[in-house]
Parts: C-alpha cells; structure tokens; sequence
C-alpha cells in the first residue's frame, strides 16, 4: 500500500530541485537559444545566404558564358536558333582554344568525327575535370545533343521526351491507402523533423533518468537516505523519483517542442520551404507511448543502480551498461535512413533495453511493421514490472550498504533472499 | 509501553545481527541502548523504524507494525548525512514533509526549532556553509522536526566538543522534560548515566543487562566503601585493604563481609565516622566487565 502523499511530497521535491540546477536550465535552453541564433543569423544574412545559394547553384549548372562548339561530325552545324545564345560554332581548336583562354567562353566541346559510333566528346574547360562532369550531368547539354540528333528525324513530342525522359514528383502510399504529394523539401521534412525530435526524446530520457541516478547516488553518499528511509518506504521514494524527474525531462521536451514550433515558423519562411511541415499523427501518438515507456524503464533501473553504487562516480559507472545499450540504434542510425526496417533494426526494436529508442528513430522514417510496434510495446510492458521487482529489491537493499560495492555474488542473493528483503 | 520487542531475530547472511532479543520501552523515559561495537544496536534500531524487516519475533511501536508508526518516530542516524546543497530550512521542512507534517506546519516547526538551537540566521543558507558543530546540531533537530513521541539518537554526541556535548545533553534533558521517550545509544558512559531511566546492554546480539540504571549499579557495585574519619584502625575484621583517598579512605572488603558489618565493626572500635558511603561502580566498569566477561 502506497502513501501517495507522501510520493508527492518527494515528487514536488525532486522537480523543485532539479528544475534549478544550472546544468538543466542550461540544457533546457540550449534548443531556443540556438534557434534563436539561427533566425537572427538568418536575417542579418539573408543577402548573403542568397549570394552563397546563387553560387553553389552555379557551380552545378554550365554557367551563363556560351559554350564553344568544334565540330568534326557534321550532326550540330548549323547550331539551331533556340542554342545559338548558349552555343558558339569554331572552326578549328586552336581557334576555340583562343576563345577560352579571352574568357569568351566557359568551355569547349571538341566532338569528333566518329562521334555517332563512340559518343565521345572532349570538353576542353580552363578549370578542373570537374567541368567535364558538370558539362555531362547538365540538362542544357544534354538537349543540346539530342535536340541536334533528333531534329527532323522523329516525332517532336517523342524528341520531347527524349529531351525529359522523367519528370519526378514524390508520392508515399501508406498502408491505409492515403497519399501524401509534396515537394522534394516538404518530404524530406516530414521526416527529418520527426526524427530529430526522436532523437530529443531520447536525449532526455537520458537526462532525466541521469538526474535520478545523481540523486539517488547523493543521497546515498550523503547518508541523508537513511533518514529518508525511516520516513517514507522505498517504493516510494523510488516512486516519487521517478515521476517528478520524469515530469522535469517532459518540462525540457516541451520547451524544446515549442520553441521548435515557434522558429520553424521563421525557418520555413527562411528556407523558402513551400508547405507547412506536419508530424504526424502516428509519429506523434507512437512518439509519446515509447517516449513514456522508455523513461519509466531506464528510471527504475537507474534508481536500483544508482542505489548500488557507493559514490555517485561508482554509480555512473554501473549505469554505463545501460547508456551504452542505449546507444546502439544511434550506431546504425546513418543506415536507418535508407532501410529503417532493416533487420537489425527490427531485431533491437523487440530487446526491452533498446525497443524505445530504436521505435521512436524507426517510426518517423517509413511505415514501420505493425508487428514491430505491438511486438515492442509488450515487451516494454512486460519488462518494466521485471525491472521494477529488481530495481526496487536493489535499491531497497543498495540503499544501505555503505563503503563498499556489492559484488555480483551478493547481488544475486539479494535478489533470490526472499525473507530479508520481502518487503520492497 | 510505547516500544515492544518480542524474540526479534535479524540475520545477514550467515551472521546472526540480533539474537532472539526481547525488550521494552517505556513511555517519557530515557532508555539507554548500550552494547560494543556490532552488538547489534543499530540493526535493532533501523528493525524498529522499518528500514529492515525482522526475520523473526514481533516490534511494535505505540501498539502499530513499525511501517505504521513512522510519522510518530524521530531518527537521528549513526551514520549523519543532510543534502548539503539544500537551504537549512528547507532541508528541515522537507524532512517534516516526508513525517507527514504538512508544508506550513512543517515551516513553523522548522522555524522555532532553529531559533531553539541559536541557528535561526542561517535558516537561508545552504547546509554546505555551516560548520561541524552547527551541522551537528541541525542533524539532531531534523530528528525531532515532525514532533515525534519517541526519538532514537544513535551516537548523538559522536565527534562533539565538550561545549557542543553540554548543550546536545542539555537539550535531551529539555526533551525528557516536554515528556518525549527517548532511545538513546552511546558509548559515553558518564552521559548514559547521567540521562538514562533504563538501559539495555547488547552483546553479540543477546541482552546481558536489561532493567533500571540504578538496579543494575547497585547490583554490579564492587565491594568498596568510602569512609571519612579522621583515622581508620589498621586491623578491622572483615577489611582487605585500606586506602587513603581525597581526605576519606576507600576500604576493600573482603569475600563474604557486607557494607553494613564493616560500618558496625568501625562503630565497635569507636571510630567516629562522619561520613559513609557505598561507592557505586562507574558504569563504564560494568559494561567493560560484562562484556570481557562474556569475551572469556
């Protein structure tokens, strides 16, 4: 039988702490400060940003100097009047060569006469090879030559085509059958956004079950526990905990949704974005249930370790197994974007210690298997009574033994004693 | 009765802690708790605030489990510790919180306690500043913040300066007179004896001495008497030795020879006595006997 009155004294206690910690109140501001400073650089600069736009897009496309053409085949003499701007004929290379070196043109073309069984064509250019690759990936270029080719020999609606084989336009099918159409940048937002703030998420999953680790260690080390636990059970105590600093890590996730809501405004203005970025539903809703059972797993567990330990050092230590289970889906994160359903991926979203955070990076990405996300959440269901028996056995006992760390010898008997420490 | 403890049994593992140990507590007294090192003093006292759970045997505190008692019992651990980075009176309403007070009473409480303990100017500052004794003092206050009935202070003048030993003693006094119980464990015997009503002196676990402070001297007094006279004659029946002391003279009796048949055959031989008395024995003399005793 619980005193919640009690596990509200040290809730409100724990938040009231904690929330003024200067390292949380740093954390917790880095979000709209660096937004802040996005916008604000954003809009001393904007001219700029447009000038280092303009010239990245140059640097992809043929430029506006005409190109110089010698040809040896015969297939682009005369040049056509829609290329005559953007193409200037030469007589010999030296001559062309000439023209380059004035700057008259950017590039030369040399095509020789067996060009219609090679296809081969020099680019003479007074930059790198980088230009040679430019010159082929260029859509200017390339309806250069098949226009020349073409013209007069077939269809012009096919010679269009030929021109454009493909005009690209995105459309997910979901299994509920909705489509979603929008441009190459909304797309890639609705996915990028939903997965850095998955990221967030788990980020302070991480904090949070990092500050009740920290307390309960100060509390040990202090020696303060062992009146705290003459007043109130350690189920309790342990309770309390883990809710108000899950409370303080859901107040930096909500100061960081909204200031994130509050900048994209600017930024999408800023990036010339078309369309509202939206999370969601099913990101939104999965997002909370892996987010709520993630904490509540890693906090038991970090309480009954933070328990074990006999300084707060010690402590962090033994909490180092679970961190770096945690960041196992960060490894393969880079991978995730192109298959987030990748069977190690799978595979860690059904093992307890890494389901949350695997889910919460899975599902923003891509239609992930409803088996997956059933599968997952029972697992989590399943294991967070498991931890909280072992966690709450451990913490009670840890909480006690001072001096020294217990060994995993004793650690077993803790938790197989069944009279000693009956009562968590 | 306020405490009870019937055939309480604690083990760790293999080691036997407290050993089918019966005893009780009376209400308003002080009750000494006594024993050396490891005797199992502080496992009974963390059975008794429910911090362990007995293997055996019953506790009960004001008639309830010890779980149901909480609120009603002070602690002021062997083993001290307050968040240090927590303002001074924050720490003590907390503390009162967690006893069940609520947040104003506990405030108010809080408040008159510290003016009580001359630590009122430092209610705002952090623990972390206050120096040992302060700290001391703030530790044993945070026992008593919730207005227990009863209150354990283990070791409560450990590591104290006599001018800080003084008013930890005096301060107890206080309390015995407001009509709290108190437990209380130390290895200063001058002070046991100079507070406690009753005393229980652990051993391995089992009781060795159980019962009131004055009972138990009386019983374990030596066999020595103080005499003042102006001399004492060399050859009196039934006296080994004779020792001047201070002005007065300690006499020694032998085996089988009572106080009362020394004062006689002192009076016989027309000594004019001005004075006698049974000296006690020091309890500290009793303890270190009973447990070498033990021992051997």
């Amino acid at each position: 039988m619980m005193d919640w009155r009690k596990v509200w004294v040290v809730t409100r206690h724990e938040y009231l702490t904690n929330v003024r910690r200067i390292g949380f109140i740093i954390m917790t501001a880095s979000v709209p400060v660096l937004g802040v400073a996005v916008l604000l650089f954003g809009t001393f600069f904007s001219g700029q940003a447009r000038q280092l736009g303009a010239y990245l897009e140059q640097q992809f496309e043929v430029g506006d100097k005409a190109i110089g053409v010698v040809d040896g085949s015969g297939y682009f003499s005369p040049i056509l009047p829609e290329y005559r701007e953007d193409f200037v004929p030469f007589e010999s290379e030296a001559e062309a060569e000439a023209a380059l070196q004035a700057e008259e043109v950017s590039k030369v073309l040399l095509i020789g006469d067996d060009y219609l069984e090679t296809g081969r064509v020099v680019v003479l250019s007074t930059g790198s090879g980088f230009d040679a690759a430019v010159i082929s990936d260029s859509a200017t270029v390339r309806a250069f030559f098949v226009d020349h080719l073409l013209t007069g020999q077939v269809d012009p609606a096919l010679q269009a085509r030929a021109t454009t084989p493909a005009k690209v336009e995105s459309r997910v099918i979901s299994s509920g059958g909705e489509t979603q159409s929008e441009g190459p940048w909304g797309f890639a937002f609705t996915f990028i956004i939903p997965y850095f703030l998955a990221i967030f998420l788990v980020m302070t999953i991480f904090t949070s079950s990092g500050y009740l680790l920290q307390s309960v260690a100060e509390e040990k080390e202090s020696r303060v526990i062992e009146i705290v636990v003459s007043s109130v059970r350690p189920v309790e105590l342990m309770a309390g905990k883990v809710i108000g600093l899950g409370a303080l890590g859901l107040t930096q996730v909500l100061v960081w949704v909204g200031s994130a809501m509050g900048f994209s405004g600017g930024a999408a203005a800023l990036l010339t974005v078309a369309g509202a970025v939206s999370i969601p539903t099913r990101v939104l809703v999965l997002g909370v249930v892996y987010y709520l059972l993630g904490y509540t797993l890693y906090a038991i567990l970090m309480a009954g370790v933070g328990a074990l330990g006999a300084t707060m050092r010690e402590s962090q230590q033994l909490a180092g197994i679970f961190s770096f289970f945690a960041a196992v889906p960060y490894m393969i994160s880079s991978f995730l974007f192109t298959n987030p359903n990748m069977t190690i991926a799978r595979v860690l979203s059904f093992f307890p210690l890494t389901a949350p955070t695997m889910m919460m990076m899975r599902v923003p990405l891509a239609e992930v298997p409803v088996i997956d996300v059933v599968g997952s959440i029972v697992v989590l269901l399943i294991s967070i009574p498991a931890a909280l028996w072992v966690g709450a056995k451990l913490f009670r006992v840890g909480l006690l033994i001072y001096g020294k760390r217990p060994t995993l010898r004793e650690i077993w008997l803790i938790l197989r004693s069944d009279t000693a420490f009956r009562r968590t | 009765m306020i405490i009870q403890i019937q055939n309480l049994t604690k083990r760790y593992g293999d080691v036997v802690a407290v050993d089918d140990l019966s005893f009780e507590v009376e209400r308003g007294e002080i009750f000494g708790l006594l024993g050396p090192n490891g005797a199992g003093k502080t496992t009974t006292i963390r059975v008794v605030m429910d911090i362990l759970t007995p293997d055996e045997g019953s506790v009960t505190v004001l008639g309830r489990p010890p779980g149901q008692a909480k609120n009603q019992v002070g602690y002021l651990p062997e083993e001290r510790g307050l968040y240090r980075n927590l303002k001074v009176l924050h720490t003590l309403t907390y503390l009162a919180e967690l006893k069940g007070v609520s947040r104003s009473a506990a405030r108010e409480r809080a408040m008159a306690l510290l003016e009580r303990i001359q630590l009122d100017d430092w209610a705002a500052r952090k623990v972390k500043d206050l120096s040992q004794g302060m700290q001391q003092r703030l530790q044993l206050v945070a026992s008593l913040v919730h207005d227990p009935e009863v209150i354990f202070l283990d070791e409560p003048f450990q590591g104290l300066d006599p001018v800080n030993v003084e008013r930890v003693k005096n301060f107890i006094a206080d309390l015995h007179r407001e009509g709290k119980t108190i437990v209380l464990s130390s290895h200063q015997m001058n002070l046991v004896e100079a507070l406690c009503d009753r005393i229980l002196l652990l051993n391995h676990g089992r009781p060795v001495l159980y019962g009131p402070l004055a009972e138990i001297k009386r019983e374990y007094a030596p066999n020595i008497i103080r005499v003042s006279a102006s001399q004492i004659p060399a050859d009196l029946p039934g006296v080994a030795e004779v020792e001047p002391d201070d002005g007065a003279f300690n006499l020694t009796l032998a085996e089988g020879t009572g106080p009362q048949e020394a004062l006689r055959g002192l009076l016989d031989r027309g000594v004019e006595v001005q004075a006698f008395e049974i000296s006690p024995a020091p309890l500290e003399d009793i303890f270190v006997a009973v447990v070498s005793g033990e021992e051997a």
